[in-house]
């Protein structure tokens, strides 16, 4: 387990410290969370990793309880009277190796066992608190935290440098201009004014630059006023997985003053189920301020083109069947529901739903960190096997996602479960059904 | 007798404060206030977390676990009957036999419902591995408390009993798992708040295919 020898290390004041950062971390709806679990069990089912393992460790109850027992131990009259009948632990290094196997390495904060709770318990929010007492200990696993690390210390989650990236991007122009065959077609960087700062997923520059240019292929379709910024374009934060809310914040910062250092009238975020989170809905709690700028998901900008017609799609061009994945992220706890759906029934010929769908969807099993902790890698593939059987029943040849932590999980769900489809993000579907020329007007 | 009714008063007010003490204190945490802007409204959302949202259609653990579900359901019914023939049998309050029937009808119910919903707890594997001996206390100390405001209701030689039971278990409320009955209310709002602040509960859209 990584974070081991920390954790040995580890004096009691640190656990006396450690509990005073839970209760410093509970606010009056987390106490009403935990003073609302009956234990019931019913939730067993809405997690992929208990369809999966069938472990009592991944009921989501059993996960929550964790946090519960040691909130009764030190911070409840009835659990401090009554410590064994209600079940309250010391907070002492055993307890610590289970939050940490737990609340890190069973649990993709996708919130599919709130929906289901009978009492309507936020588990996902009580497990991230969890998370951040762990991380105010150094106990994040190291994967997920060197990530965050990175994301500190460069500015972004893969450490790629101010020169890296702009030259990325002045390339990926030229190649914008040899496929629309338009020598107008920018990847506009610092352009003082527009409408929008665009953020993406570093993966995109580093990995896949083909799912940037098909952005920026519908965003000169459509001839937005956008820009990039050469100074942050990460839309990731990786320290909403750690519960470091001290980082969070600070990289939250830094996507608020590219934005105001260009005086855009709004942030957009690219593909990315918990950038869209972390950015929309954490970071103006994170800092404490509202943003004087809009802040949307691509897929809101990109519908609104397709409504207002500044953008024309051929769905003939996508001619294979296309199935749907929803970011937990993005869906359950963003309320970005109905725009991917509304973009690829434009966008391609034969959509088809899985079952379930939007906010009763099963998580693939890439989201809270799992993709970084390596620790856990054949749990994550396992745990992805309830998705893997909702693709597989939908028959679908394509399997379309707006997140790029989801779609590394998918192509690692489709070589492990032998799925045999491929998997692209709903932006590079759109792009590819993109029909450039003379923009249409009315309705799309 | 008297002294029992005066008893059985005394241990609801002091339950009722403690109650109340322990949720105010819950309460007195920070309230974070929201600095992101909504993009569904609160309202719905607790709206549909207090009503539509409880219904086992709208509830993937509701529907696989139907008898479950309903067995909850007659079992809380049940504890509020029991709590009425108490009020009623402390008060003195004349009642038709009508209302006696659905009173004791429904605390009947209930504690079938909360002696099944103990055998589920003891026999399944994973309810018993996740349960604390107050889950098992709770239930007990309530199912017999559905057993004597049953039974008194229909004895009144027994209403000593249930007044001397009534005494300790108002007076357990608040230490144990049972104050969950203070909470659900507020933990339902919190979930519609969350969830229609952010315009994911109740859906948006209502052209939904399943």
């Amino acid at each position: 387990m990584s974070g081991k020898p920390v954790l040995e290390s580890l004096r009691p004041e640190d656990f006396k410290a450690a509990v005073r950062r839970l209760a410093g971390l509970l606010d009056a709806s987390s106490v009403v969370n935990l003073e609302s679990c009956v234990r019931c069990g019913l939730c067993a089912e809405s997690c992929h990793y208990y369809l999966d393992d069938g472990d009592l460790r991944s009921i989501p109850a059993a996960k929550l309880n964790l946090v519960i027992r040691v909130f009764k131990r030190y911070l409840s009259p009835g659990g401090r009277i009554l410590r064994g009948w209600t079940g309250a632990r010391d907070f002492d290094a055993a307890e610590v190796r289970e939050w940490i196997d737990s609340l890190y390495g069973r649990c993709t904060l996708c919130g599919r066992c709130a929906l289901n709770c009978t009492m309507g318990i936020n588990i996902p929010a009580i497990v991230r608190k969890g998370r951040g007492v762990l991380a105010s200990m150094g106990l994040v696993p190291d994967g997920l935290s060197s990530t965050v690390d990175l994301a500190r210390d460069t500015g972004n989650n893969m450490g790629i440098s101010k020169v890296e990236w702009v030259e990325t991007v002045a390339w990926l122009e030229e190649e914008l201009q040899a496929e629309t065959g338009d020598p107008s077609a920018r990847l506009p960087m610092d352009a003082r004014g527009a409408d929008f700062l665009y953020l993406v997923n570093p993966r995109e520059p580093k990995f896949y630059p083909l799912t940037l240019t098909a952005a920026a292929k519908i965003f000169h379709a459509a001839g937005a006023s956008w820009t990039l910024s050469s100074d942050f374009f990460d839309v990731t934060n990786y320290a909403f997985f750690s519960g470091d809310d001290s980082i969070a914040a600070l990289i939250s910062r830094r996507a608020k003053e590219a934005a105001e250092k260009l005086d855009v009238k709004a942030l957009v975020l690219s593909e990315c189920g918990h950038g869209f989170g972390s950015n929309r809905w954490e970071a103006p709690e994170w800092l404490a301020e509202k943003t004087g700028f809009e802040v949307k998901s691509v897929l809101q900008v990109v519908t609104g083109y397709i409504r207002e017609g500044r953008i024309r799609l051929d769905p003939a061009r996508n001619a294979k069947t296309v199935t749907l994945h929803d970011p937990c992220r993005l869906v359950r706890m963003g309320g970005i529901v109905e725009e991917q759906r509304f973009i690829l029934r434009q966008a391609v010929k034969d959509f088809i739903e899985m079952t379930p769908n939007r906010e009763q969807n099963y998580c693939c099993g890439g989201g809270g960190g799992q993709l970084s902790m390596t620790d856990y890698t054949a749990r994550r593939r396992s745990a992805g096997r309830t998705k893997s059987e909702q693709i597989r029943r939908t028959q679908a040849r394509v399997v379309a996602t707006p997140c790029h932590n989801c779609l590394d999980q998918l192509a690692e769900l489709n070589k492990h479960h032998k799925l045999g489809v491929v998997v692209k993000s709903v932006l590079e579907l759109a792009a590819e059904a993109v029909v450039l020329g003379p923009p249409r007007t009315g309705g799309g | 007798m008297n002294a029992l009714r005066w008893g059985v008063l005394a241990a609801g007010l002091i339950s009722l404060g403690a109650l109340t003490f322990i949720v105010l204190k819950a309460l007195s945490r920070r309230h974070p206030p929201f600095f992101a802007a909504p993009q569904g409204r609160a309202s719905s959302g607790i709206a549909y977390a207090l009503g539509r949202g409880l219904l086992p259609w709208e509830k993937e653990s509701a529907r696989l676990h139907l008898a479950v579900y309903i067995g909850g359901f007659v079992y809380h019914s049940g504890i509020f009957a029991g709590f009425g023939i108490l009020i009623v049998l402390a008060v003195g309050v004349p009642l038709s036999p009508f209302v006696w029937t659905v009173l004791r009808v429904a605390s009947a119910a209930g504690l079938t419902a909360g002696l099944g919903l103990l055998g589920k707890r003891i026999v399944k594997s994973h309810a018993r591995r996740l349960s604390v001996p107050d889950d098992y206390g709770a239930n007990i100390f309530v199912d017999i408390f559905l057993a004597g405001a049953l039974a008194a209701s229909f004895g009144p030689g027994l209403v000593p009993v249930l007044f001397g039971y009534s005494i300790f278990l108002l007076l357990y409320i608040p230490l144990g798992k049972i104050r969950h009955c203070f909470f659900f209310f507020l933990s339902r709002i919190s979930f519609g708040r969350f969830f229609g602040r952010r315009g994911a509960l109740p859906p948006l859209k209502p052209e939904r295919e399943r």
